[in-house]
């Protein structure tokens, strides 16, 4: 399967009569915006606002993040089961507005999380202060049920990243990447010395707050199963996910999953990328020990000699990784996980809640539990006065200069287990 | 300027190897040795006022004098930081500077650093609650040595934040601090993974906790004669506690004398544990701490007899570390005792 | 079995289901779920089952079976891992939750559950 990624850079983002891409600038009239989101008659009001790269703007309460792409060319659309009928992507040409996100935001449960700064210390930790945001804060009618207004919520973010993608349908990108996966036995012929690597993509499914779907699927109800790669990168899996702001992979971090990205990058020269195993983190023992036997033998089928997991979540998901880990390395796979820490305020309490002396190659993106300093912000997108419940703040967490001192984990993305940032902790 | 004092021992103070080592502690005013290289390194930000020069035997056999010598030394100087070092894989040496640095650090409160090879004894003696630089395995590391330390001696005598131990070059101390790395996670997740795939050598980011796995000891040659000693996490204790055994988390353990004791009972003995319904082990202690079983097997004659004092603590949320620690430390008295072998019992 | 301290996943299912209702903490609830697993009882869900850290939410649910056997160890492992996460955790409280927080929490830890029961 092979497809091509247009991305079109977008450097900035305004407001303006008629929704348009020009000398990478995003205009959008937000009238249209709105009117798309308020289809939705679960939302009493709608907003639209900017937030720019080094604006000093807070977002939060964030939800989701979502890069807008266009399907040009080859089966299928954006977020085939969500929004686009359910036909296998991953070929074909897709455009991306590179460097242009939609985020979502809503109070849909007291203490949700999740904050992007655009500058300052917090922005330093999540890459979505590199973003032109359209930011998406929606009002749900009284009386909407939580989990009817996460799936509104996850609706409209779909609905405008793909009105924003359309833009692009029909420019000519900046630059052009491809990238394809052989079936096994031709990728077998291609590359006969190099070693077979696949990707255990792990995915948070544990019920409200928690879920994740594969083309309309939600992860809980699925067995470990295989993707190409680049079905990925069409929106097959997208993020339900509002909790463990720091740590979870929100959709923007399924369509750019920097595991696949970087196995890519060395596909056909040090390694043969044969394709991605997604598996699920359920509540039930019982599904943990099943998901994570398939995901080893599914390992063992494709024939790899190593694999990289990725992680999502806190706590539970601990578990899955280490099952994981351990049986798959127990077929002579070598593997290499990717996780993040909860070692305290401190940083001297035990990291995980599961660990195994077979995990013996470990990424992680840092310990969620440093304390960081965010400092006050002219402008709030959002609902401030969440700052003090939110996971990782703490009483007094908002000061009253509007700084807030909490826990690296009220960050969005900041402690990525798809290992998207640079930090780590030693 | 900032004022340093050096810590050396007699074969980098030229004063010769082993023969020399019994040479006490002495001090000099300015550089010796290495000293320069990290005067030269400081690039006049830091002096250092004095050298402290000691012989590893003199430090190791001497320990108590030795320390109060070297502290009063130090203190006198009044400097604002105190190195130690580097040992390479000098042992004594190693431990000398761990131990020098540590009373240096406690008693006087100056930040103090050292620097050895990572399989050097005071490594692991010390790298928790020192910063110890790791150096290459001998002398000839000298140069790579000073370039790490010195940028770590200046932060510390600046009361700088100290950054990652893979930024800053000390030995992970157990403390996890976050940094930046100079690629994302998911890059050196592959490059870890092509090191590992073709044999070469890769360092994870994440040691796991060591598993602490005992292997089990042969067994018992001949029951019948051993003595048997009896050892608790169930918090039994002698009625009304005596010891105070915290309810959980415990910090202690207790020693108690069974000698005569046929059977615990309601009004002798009762648990100290706050982790489960104690109704059951109040009413018969017996049912956590098993004397009576064991003395009508001695009177069988199928043990060869209870040993006289049972130990007993609350494994109630007790760190790893604590428990692990009572165990050593009564684990002496039982061998010293005699003791063939021990019932663990939990709740 | 299901041992919990949120009255709405007693209320709603103690027809159904052998329930221990704890009037106590999130810790109380698995240091209970350690008891039974002391007994005999098998662990079926995982006592960390959500990515809310113990120290937000109060409410905690668990699943174990209902016939005892032999004592089983992952059971035990896992639940023990919990406790000291859970501890490790609430060194650091959380700030006092209003009523409407309360009930978001205890509608999350209900229906993480009911992920588990199929429902």
């Amino acid at each position: 399967m092979k497809l091509e990624l247009g991305y079109v850079f977008i450097k900035d983002i305004q407001f303006a009569e008629q929704s348009k891409v020009e000398n990478g600038t995003l205009y959008v009239n937000k009238e249209e915006v709105k009117a798309l989101i308020l289809e939705d008659q679960n939302f009493k009001s709608a907003d639209v606002e900017l937030a720019r790269p080094g604006e000093s703007i807070r977002i939060m309460p964030v939800k989701d993040v979502i890069e807008p792409r266009v399907k040009v060319d080859g089966p299928g659309g954006i977020f085939p089961g969500m929004v686009s009928k359910v036909e296998t992507v991953g070929s074909g040409r897709t455009n991306v507005l590179k460097g242009a996100a939609v985020v979502t935001t809503g109070k849909i449960v007291g203490f949700q999380e999740g904050i992007i700064d655009m500058t300052g210390t917090g922005a330093e930790y999540t890459p979505f202060s590199k973003l032109n945001n359209l930011v998406v804060v929606c009002e749900p009618v009284d009386g909407l049920k939580q989990h009817e207004h996460e799936k509104a919520l996850r609706f409209a973010g779909y609905k405008v990243a793909m009105y924003l993608g359309q833009l692009a349908k029909s420019l000519t990108p900046d630059e052009v990447h491809t990238y394809e996966t052989p079936n096994l036995v031709e990728g077998l012929k291609l590359y006969p010395e190099l070693p077979r690597v696949a990707y255990v993509l792990m995915l948070q499914s544990q019920g409200l707050m928690h879920d994740t779907y594969v083309y309309g699927v939600d992860a809980k109800q699925t067995l470990t199963t295989m993707l190409y790669p680049t079905e990925i990168m069409d929106g097959a899996i997208v993020s339900g996910n509002c909790v463990s702001a720091c740590d979870k992979n929100t959709t923007y971090h399924h369509l750019n999953n920097p595991v696949i990205h970087d196995l890519f990058e060395e596909h056909g020269k040090t390694l043969n990328f044969v394709g991605v195993i997604i598996t699920n983190e359920n509540v039930y023992l019982a599904d943990k020990e099943r998901s994570s036997n398939w995901s080893a033998k599914l390992a063992e089928l494709l024939g790899v000699d190593g694999v990289i997991i990725s992680q999502e979540g806190f706590g539970n998901p601990d578990t899955d990784l280490i099952m994981n880990c351990k049986k798959i390395e127990a077929k002579g796979i070598k593997t290499v996980i990717i996780t993040d820490e909860y070692a305290g305020r401190d940083g001297s309490s035990q990291s995980l809640a599961d660990a195994d002396a077979s995990a013996d190659a470990v990424v992680t993106g840092g310990n969620a539990n440093e304390v960081i300093e965010l400092p006050p912000m002219d402008k709030i997108i959002g609902y401030a006065e969440v700052a003090d419940i939110i996971a990782g703040g703490f009483d007094g967490s908002l000061h009253a200069d509007g700084s807030i001192t909490a826990e690296l984990q009220v960050i969005t993305g900041a402690t990525n287990e798809m290992g998207f940032n640079k930090l780590s902790a030693r | 300027m900032l004022k340093v004092v050096h810590y050396i021992n007699q074969f980098f103070a030229n004063i010769g190897g082993e023969e020399m080592a019994h040479v006490p502690a002495e001090l000099r005013e300015g550089v010796v040795g290495p000293g320069l290289a990290f005067q030269q390194a400081f690039g006049g930000e830091a002096e250092i006022v004095a050298t402290i020069v000691c012989g590893d035997s003199y430090f190791n056999e001497n320990l108590e004098k030795a320390k109060t010598e070297i502290i009063e030394m130090v203190k006198k100087q009044n400097p604002d930081l105190f190195i130690a070092g580097p040992a390479f894989n000098a042992g004594r040496y190693g431990v000398a500077c761990g131990t020098i640095a540590q009373a240096v650090k406690e008693e006087l409160g100056i930040p103090v650093l050292t620097g050895m090879y990572v399989e050097n004894p005071g490594a692991d003696m010390f790298k928790n609650s020192l910063y110890i630089v790791s150096t290459k395995n001998s002398a000839a590391g000298m140069k790579d040595a000073v370039k790490k330390m010195a940028p770590l001696a200046l932060k510390l005598a600046n009361k700088e934040n100290i950054g990652a131990s893979a930024e800053e070059g000390y030995m992970p101390n157990g403390v996890r601090k976050n940094f930046f790395d100079q690629e994302r996670g998911s890059k050196r997740a592959v490059n870890m993974l092509l090191n590992k795939l073709s044999g070469k050598e890769y360092v994870t980011e994440f040691p796991m906790p060591d598993f602490d796995r005992v292997a089990p000891n042969p067994a018992v040659k001949d029951v019948r004669k051993a003595t048997i000693a009896l050892v608790t996490s169930g918090g039994i204790v002698p009625k009304g506690n005596p010891d105070h055994i915290e309810s959980s988390s415990a910090s202690k353990y207790g020693k108690y004398d069974i000698e005569g004791v046929m059977d615990l009972t309601e009004e002798t003995f009762a648990t100290a544990h706050g982790g489960y319904d104690p109704v059951y082990a109040n009413i018969d202690p017996d049912r956590v701490l098993p004397v009576d079983v064991l003395r009508d097997l001695e009177k069988e004659g199928k043990i060869g007899k209870l040993h006289r004092y049972f130990y007993t603590t609350v494994g109630n949320g007790t760190a790893v570390k604590n428990a692990k620690g009572f165990a050593e430390k009564f684990a002496q008295e039982l061998k010293a005792d005699g003791v063939d072998a021990v019932i663990l019992t939990s709740t | 079995m299901i041992i919990t301290n949120n009255e709405w996943v007693h209320n709603k299912y103690r027809e159904l289901y052998d329930i221990i209702y704890i009037e106590g903490s999130y810790r109380d609830v698995l240091v209970k779920t350690r008891d039974k697993l002391h007994e005999g009882h098998e662990l079926l869900t995982h006592p960390l089952s959500s990515s809310i850290k113990p120290n937000e939410t109060p409410y905690k649910s668990v699943i174990i079976s209902d016939n005892k056997g032999k004592l089983n160890f992952d059971s035990i492992y896992i639940i023990e891992n919990s406790i000291m996460t859970c501890d490790k955790f609430n060194k650091n409280k959380i700030m006092n939750l209003t009523e409407k927080m309360k009930e978001d929490f205890k509608l999350i830890d209900l229906t993480v559950l009911e992920s588990a029961l199929n429902i």
